[in-house]
């Protein structure tokens, strides 16, 4: 800014009465942040592209879910909804009663993941950032081994497992998985940024006589905070989208079944009510965005600024 | 009595050797300043004191009690860092209180005790603000204040200046000299800066690779430097060192053959063969414009006009560097030799194995 102020006054004192220094409606902005309008114009072009292809099967699924369902079927086919409505919202509660307890449950199911995750991932993260013991090379290796398998792969594996441990037809027998595959990756995203967290900090801790508890409470939780959220947004939505697999094949009671599970009630005999299902996909979507947005006021980005001189 | 004294302390690094086996006894109230080149392993050291590294082998005790397996807390020693360390998401106030917070300290006795340390540092504005706000200086004086809450026996710096800029450091140093006679307890510091240790000290103890290269007060450390390391470390700028052989020696003089600077006949008791090679030393400061005992003829690379020093840099005829230091202005120009000279008291000599010889 001050820049801008120095170079217009260099020019009005080379050539005093001819110009007068011209307002520029960018000028607030540092050099490096300005761009020509047609810079602009392409910028916003790729990105609307990008956005596109990224939205039309969201766009498309709502405008389906505003559609009468006579509509769908209409040929030539029409992706504007033609006297649309948002019955498909109210209509749905009735032609599948279960269908607040099948959002309430994927709600709970990826809240109780989220909260074993976080619980079992921050202390470990700060083991394998701090502390060099034998084999913690071989663990991480080993961790990064295991989210190299799909869910998929293991499921009869695993079926016998939750047979044997008696879990199948439970809550547990989708949270137990879903926390378990969730969890390697999450170490390794907390870990690289406790990494990140200067050790001076540890040291000035424990010469001032906290414990290593004590500390991890008291000086690196906080500090990992915006690293914690992270975790928990991913593993929040990880949970949401994973646990179709693991609902389908360890659970066949209605009252535990996850949303994604529980649209199978709008498969009918003879037809399936599309309209009906894409709206109670994005009621489900819902609690995701609810939780997203609750837990993003905790990114705060520069949160170390001021422990050392770097 | 001694308050810390080390003993054959000793400390590897898997198979890596960093400290070699130190002895050394600090008494109460002494401001000691460990000072040597970048990796002889004063950090190191400073950190085994503190307890943030295990001792390889030796003694380390404090007030009579060795503390070897002791953590750092119940050693009696407070530290300050380098990089400050500061918590970042606390308050000033936190900071300096947070030492006392995992001691569970009463409120009322807390508040007293941070509130007299920010009084000391000058912090009082600035206890509700975060580190980040603050100045670089302000930061240092938190970090010291985080320290001085505990009442500790023994403070250990290391480099806690190095971070700050020239004015500042200046600043800071002259703050912990009064810190420390306000608070009267025993300062160990650790410093690659000579300025700083020979400045602050009152007693210094020049590390090379490992080993204490000498133990003494700045001034014995400047007028009798046991070797040539210390010689060439402690002063600025650094001595001068011309390569010599002894040719004769007497008893009561050397007489030592500098090759094309001609013949020095030194007055030194010193019984060393002829023919072994000897180092002799000369502070740059030490030089006079004009002839003297011994004279020579240098022809200036570079001249630096400090107002109250001139400084002439020089390559001798065998191609050492050779620097002069000067008072005032005088009248020197840039490739025009001129003729300097120096007393022989002032010389320094130095045996083959590098030990001065008086």
């Amino acid at each position: 800014m001050s820049d801008v102020a120095r170079t217009t006054e260099v020019a009005a004192a080379d050539s005093p009465a001819i110009v007068k220094p011209r307002k520029r409606a960018r000028s607030t902005k540092a050099m490096i942040d300005r761009y020509s309008w047609y810079e602009l114009v392409g910028i916003y072009a790729g990105m609307a592209l990008f956005l596109f292809f990224v939205l039309a099967p969201f766009i498309e699924g709502f405008l389906v879910s505003l559609k009468p369902l006579g509509l769908l079927f209409s040929t030539p086919y029409s992706f504007l909804p033609v006297n649309g409505s948002f019955d498909a919202y109210f209509t749905m509660w009735q032609s599948v009663p279960a269908l607040g307890m099948h959002i309430f449950n994927s709600f709970f199911i990826s809240s109780v993941v989220t909260l074993i995750v976080v619980i079992i991932v921050v202390p470990a993260s700060y083991a394998f950032a701090r502390f060099q013991f034998p084999g913690n090379g071989l663990m991480l290796a080993g961790f990064l081994a295991v989210n190299m398998f799909s869910g998929a792969v293991l499921l009869i594996p695993l079926f016998r497992l939750m047979r044997t441990l008696g879990l199948l037809n439970t809550y547990w027998a989708m949270i137990v998985p879903g926390a378990a595959f969730l969890i390697p990756s999450s170490i390794f995203l907390l870990r690289t940024y406790m990494m990140r967290i200067p050790k001076e900090l540890d040291e000035a801790a424990w010469v001032d006589g906290a414990s290593r508890l004590y500390t991890l409470r008291r000086v690196i939780l906080p500090l990992a905070m915006p690293g914690i959220v992270v975790v928990a947004i991913m593993t929040f939505i990880g949970a949401y989208a994973q646990q179709f697999i693991f609902a389908l094949t360890f659970n066949s009671k209605t009252e535990f079944m996850p949303l994604p599970v529980g649209l199978f009630a709008f498969f009918g005999k003879q037809e399936v009510v599309w309209n009906e299902l894409m709206a109670a996909s994005f009621v489900g979507i819902l609690p995701v965005m609810i939780v997203i947005i609750f837990l993003q006021r905790y990114l705060v980005a520069g949160l170390t600024a001021g422990a050392v001189k770097q | 009595m001694s308050q810390l004294s080390l003993k054959r302390l000793e400390k590897s690094f898997n198979e890596a050797k960093i400290i070699k086996g130190i002895d050394l006894d600090v008494t109460e109230g002494q401001f000691v300043v460990f000072v040597g080149p970048s990796g002889c392993g004063k950090s190191t050291l400073l950190r085994m004191i503190a307890g943030l590294e295990d001792v390889t082998e030796g003694e380390i005790s404090i007030s009579g009690k060795v503390v070897n397996d002791l953590p750092p807390v119940e050693r009696g020693i407070a530290m300050v860092f380098q990089s400050y360390a500061l918590y970042p998401h606390m308050t000033v106030y936190e900071n300096i209180a947070f030492p006392l917070r995992v001691e569970k300290l009463p409120k009322a006795e807390l508040d007293k005790r941070v509130q007299a340390a920010a009084k000391v540092l000058q912090l009082e504005p600035r206890l509700q603000h975060r580190p980040g706000q603050l100045s670089g200086g302000q930061r240092q004086r938190v970090a010291i204040g985080r320290a001085i809450v505990r009442q500790p026996k023994i403070f250990l710096f290391d480099e806690p200046l190095s971070n700050l800029d020239a004015a500042l450091r200046s600043e800071m140093r002259i703050e912990l000299m009064e810190l420390h006679k306000r608070l009267g307890s025993t300062m160990i510091y650790v410093t690659h800066d000579q300025v700083e240790a020979m400045t602050m000290a009152d007693k210094i103890v020049v590390l090379d690779a490992g080993l204490i290269s000498q133990v003494g007060s700045p001034l014995e450390l400047y007028h009798r430097p046991d070797n040539l390391f210390v010689a060439g470390f402690i002063g600025s700028p650094r001595m001068n060192f011309m390569n010599g052989t002894v040719t004769s020696s007497n008893g009561t003089s050397l007489v030592i053959d500098l090759g094309t600077l001609g013949t020095l006949d030194l007055p030194r008791s010193s019984k060393i063969g002829a023919g072994q090679s000897v180092t002799v030393g000369i502070r740059p400061e030490h030089l006079k414009l004009g002839a003297g005992d011994f004279t020579l003829a240098i022809t200036p690379r570079i001249i630096e006009h400090l107002g109250i020093h001139t400084v002439l840099y020089a390559n001798l005829p065998a191609g050492e560097n050779f620097i002069g230091l000067f008072e005032g202005d005088p009248k020197v120009e840039e490739a025009v030799a001129v003729e300097i000279g120096f007393a022989l008291d002032q010389v320094h000599l130095f045996d083959q194995a590098g030990l001065a010889v008086y």
